[in-house]
C-alpha cells in the first residue's frame, strides 16, 4: 500500500467520525415535544460535563446524574429561563468543570494565551533559523 | 555570548521537568474537586423527614452549631462501609448530624437505621435527587461540615476512612 492510499483511508476514517452524531443518551421519554426546546436542551446538554464520567458530555452518558440534570435542564426551558441562566445554575453548584469548555477569564488565561504565545516564539525561531541558514 | 545563551531552553526544559516531578511526588488527589460551594451558605430547601412528622426546613436546622451533613443511602456500598465512622463522630464527638437520604427507600432505611445504629439527628429525605443537585453533589457518599453560622466549610467526596475521619475531627475542632 503507497502512503497515499494509507493517508486516503485515514481521512475517510477521521470524516466518519466526524460526522457520526448517533452516540447519544438522551432516552425516550426525556425528550420534549417542542422541537426547538429539545434542541437548546440538547445544545446545552453538549457542553455540559458528566461529573462522574468526566470525559463524557451529559448528553452522552448513561449515568444516573446525567439523566437527573438532563431531565432539570428541559424542565428549566420549560419554564422560560434562558441558555445562560441555565449554565450559571449549573456553574454555580458544580463550578466551572461542569462545563467541557473552560470560559475565558483571568484565571484561565495562560490556558487560553499560551498556545498562541508558542506559535509566535516558533514562527520567530524557524524565521531567524532560516535567515542565518541562508547566510552560509 | 551566544554561546551561553544556548542553554536557556535547557534550563527551561529542566525547570518544567522538576515541576512536574514535584506535582507527582506529593499527595494530592487529582481527581479531587473543591466544592463550588465552600464559604457560601448552605442551600435553602425543605423536604420530609423520614424520623419526624414535620417538615426540615433548612433555614431553621442550620446556624447554630456545628454540623455534619451526609449524603447516604442503603443502596450504596461506600456509605454501609462509612457508617462505622458517622456514629463515632455521633457518638464520641457529639456532632450534629444531618443525614440527606438520597434516592432511597424510606422502609429499607429505617430497616437500615434500625439494624446498623442511628447516628443522625434527622434524615430529611431527597427522594428525586434534587436537593443533591443544589448542594453539587454528584457521588454519594458526599459529607460537608456546616459552621455555627450556616456556612459550608468542607466537602469530602466518597467514604469517610479512618485517616478522613482524623482530618475531619481536626477541622471540626479548627471550625469551632
Amino acid at each position: 500500500m503507497t502512503i497515499n492510499k494509507i493517508f486516503i483511508i485515514i481521512l475517510f476514517i477521521s470524516l466518519i467520525q466526524a460526522f457520526s452524531n448517533n452516540t447519544y443518551a438522551v432516552e425516550p421519554d426525556e425528550i420534549l415535544k417542542n422541537q426547538i426546546q429539545e434542541l437548546r436542551a440538547r445544545n446545552i446538554s453538549k457542553n455540559i460535563r458528566c461529573m462522574i464520567c468526566q470525559n463524557q458530555s451529559i448528553d452522552e452518558s448513561n449515568a444516573a446524574l446525567a439523566k437527573d440534570l438532563r431531565i432539570l435542564i428541559r424542565n428549566k426551558i420549560q419554564e422560560g429561563k434562558k441558555d445562560e441562566e441555565i449554565y450559571k445554575f449549573l456553574t454555580d453548584r458544580y463550578g466551572d468543570f461542569i462545563l467541557l469548555k473552560p470560559p475565558f477569564k483571568l484565571s484561565t488565561l495562560a490556558l487560553w494565551v499560551l498556545p498562541f504565545i508558542f506559535l509566535i516564539i516558533g514562527i520567530f525561531v524557524i524565521f531567524f533559523h532560516n535567515r542565518k541558514s541562508k547566510k552560509i | 555570548m551566544k554561546k551561553q545563551l544556548l542553554i536557556i531552553p535547557s534550563i527551561l526544559f529542566l525547570l518544567i521537568l522538576l515541576a512536574l516531578f514535584y506535582l507527582l511526588i506529593i499527595e494530592r488527589n487529582p481527581s479531587e474537586l473543591p466544592s463550588n460551594l465552600l464559604n457560601k451558605n448552605v442551600p435553602k430547601f425543605e423536604t420530609e423527614s423520614l424520623l419526624k412528622s414535620k417538615k426540615f426546613v433548612s433555614t431553621k436546622e442550620f446556624g447554630n452549631e456545628v454540623v455534619l451533613v451526609n449524603f447516604f443511602a442503603t443502596w450504596c456500598k461506600p456509605c454501609r462501609d462509612e457508617h462505622f465512622y458517622i456514629q463515632r463522630f455521633a457518638n464520641e464527638k457529639g456532632i450534629r448530624i444531618v443525614g440527606i437520604n438520597y434516592k432511597d427507600n424510606p422502609k429499607k432505611t429505617i430497616r437500615w437505621l434500625k439494624n446498623l445504629g442511628n447516628p443522625y439527628s434527622d434524615v430529611p429525605i431527597d427522594k428525586n435527587g434534587r436537593i443533591a443537585i443544589d448542594w453539587g453533589v454528584y457521588g454519594i457518599p458526599e459529607t460537608f461540615i456546616i459552621n455555627s453560622k450556616g456556612i459550608i466549610k468542607y466537602r469530602h467526596v466518597g467514604p469517610i476512612t479512618k485517616k478522613m475521619y482524623r482530618k475531619i475531627n481536626l477541622l471540626i475542632k479548627e471550625i469551632e
